[in-house]
């Protein structure tokens, strides 16, 4: 029971700590101002409740993801696990299938159940925004015609 | 800021408020005082917090996990147990995003009728930006007696049908969501419909106030002039008159019901936590845009 006890805490202090250093050093954050050549441009979330995002995405010629990149503002578990996923995107090479095919629950699981607890929304921010920056990407029938919201 | 300092800002309870000097010369004194964080960035507390303070979750500790309401009885009077709170303690209150989760944590004490509560003025973005102590260490207190208490929602929340009788007596209401949500141009996030409303607008008479407009930049709550103001200089609001505050889920509604109830003195206000996630959706609610 104790040494339970003592794992959950310790699995919520690394999640914990994961989630805040993405949150302060965010990766693939363009700080710097909008990119002119992204496919798609848009916002998610809610500034006044856990955060707002914009996710930017340009695909390749084969559908694929070409980069991705995002600003946003808002709380540490939003912030963090929108750099998380988009490092994870990224790293992983993942295809626009592959994106969509992305199951919330899982990725929620992965950041740490006992941290996030019942705000998923928060958790799944940036993934949900991703989801729908690839599906107005789609829509727009791989055209390059950029389809800001 | 010194108590002296929120003295001078004219509230009609000042005892409501405590200064952040207040505070740090009574972190020893656990025996009375529990200070408590209640944030909207749920990993602030453990990023670092005031030294003796616990930690309240709205989501997590305040709520029922199955039924849209509040904690019952029983799990209140468990949850200050836990934290070492008696009936006695007095609560001090502190967060992120100008108190506004501080403020709705108050509220729900309220509902317990524990009412020796304050807010640190200026929340935890004061403190931190004084560079006073912060640490990650989490304190154990012993556990409290806490009697299951009474809960009364009458005196300060509004449900549904408190509003319908409202609405039709013209009586005072004030929506404290953004101009576009008041305005109707928002009705949910992008991929969460759940949490949004079908119709967009606000609630026929309500005036909008967005509640940050009750703080100053470093956080301090604004004086009762300044307030004045704005709530009866601007849209007509009076100290005589119930008053129903809303918002989207109640929360942002619960800071101006603070402001409005402790530091203006007005003894008739409720905060209507159905706010427009309920009216939104309610068929045949009457809506203005």
């Amino acid at each position: 029971m104790e040494a339970e006890k003592e794992r959950t805490d310790r699995n919520r202090k690394s999640g914990a700590a994961l989630l805040v250093e993405h949150a302060r050093r965010p990766r693939h954050k363009n700080d710097w101002g909008v990119p002119e050549d992204a496919d798609v441009a848009i916002p998610g979330g809610s500034p006044e409740c856990g955060g707002s995002v914009v996710i930017y995405l340009k695909g390749d010629a084969d559908g694929n993801v070409e980069w991705l990149s995002w600003t946003g503002q808002g709380d540490t578990i939003s912030m963090g696990a929108t750099s998380i996923v988009v490092e994870r995107i990224l790293s992983e090479g993942l295809s626009m299938q592959e994106v969509l095919e992305m199951d919330y629950e899982g990725f929620v699981d992965s950041l740490g159940r006992e941290i996030i607890g019942s705000r998923t929304r928060h958790a799944t921010l940036g993934l949900s925004t991703i989801k729908a920056a690839v599906r107005q990407y789609q829509r727009a029938g791989r055209s390059g015609g950029r389809a800001a919201v | 800021m010194t108590e002296q300092e929120i003295q001078e800002k004219g509230y009609a309870n000042p005892d409501a408020l405590v200064s952040t000097q207040w505070v740090a010369e009574h972190l020893g004194d656990t025996e009375n005082v529990r200070i408590v964080e209640s944030d909207e960035d749920v990993l602030l507390y453990d990023i670092g917090h005031v030294p003796n303070s616990v930690k309240v979750d709205w989501v997590e500790d305040l709520n029922d996990p199955l039924m849209r309401d509040y904690l019952d009885p029983e799990h209140f009077a468990n949850l200050m147990a836990e934290l070492g709170i008696s009936p006695d303690t007095t609560v001090i209150f502190y967060g992120d995003r100008n108190n506004w989760w501080a403020t709705y944590a108050l509220w729900v004490f309220g509902l317990f009728g524990h009412d020796n509560v304050k807010v640190m003025d200026g929340g935890r973005i004061k403190w931190e930006a004084e560079g006073r102590e912060m640490t990650q260490e989490v304190p154990s207190f012993a556990r409290a007696d806490y009697p299951v208490p009474e809960r009364d929602d009458s005196r300060i929340r509004a449900f549904k049908e408190d509003v319908d009788r409202h609405l039709e007596a013209r009586g005072q209401m004030v929506d404290v969501r953004s101009p576009g949500e008041y305005r109707g141009e928002l009705l949910h996030m992008p991929d969460y419909p759940q949490e949004g409303a079908l119709r967009g607008g606000h609630i026929p008479g309500a005036a909008n106030v967005p509640w940050a407009r009750a703080v100053r930049e470093d956080g301090t709550f604004k004086s009762a002039d300044e307030l004045k103001e704005i709530y009866e200089g601007e849209v007509g609001l009076s100290q005589g008159e119930d008053v129903i505050a809303y918002c989207r889920i109640g929360e942002r509604s619960s800071h101006t019901w603070f402001v409005l109830k402790y530091l203006l003195g007005y003894e008739g206000v409720r905060n209507y936590d159905g706010s427009w996630t309920e009216w939104g959706n309610l068929v045949r609610a009457p809506i203005e845009r």
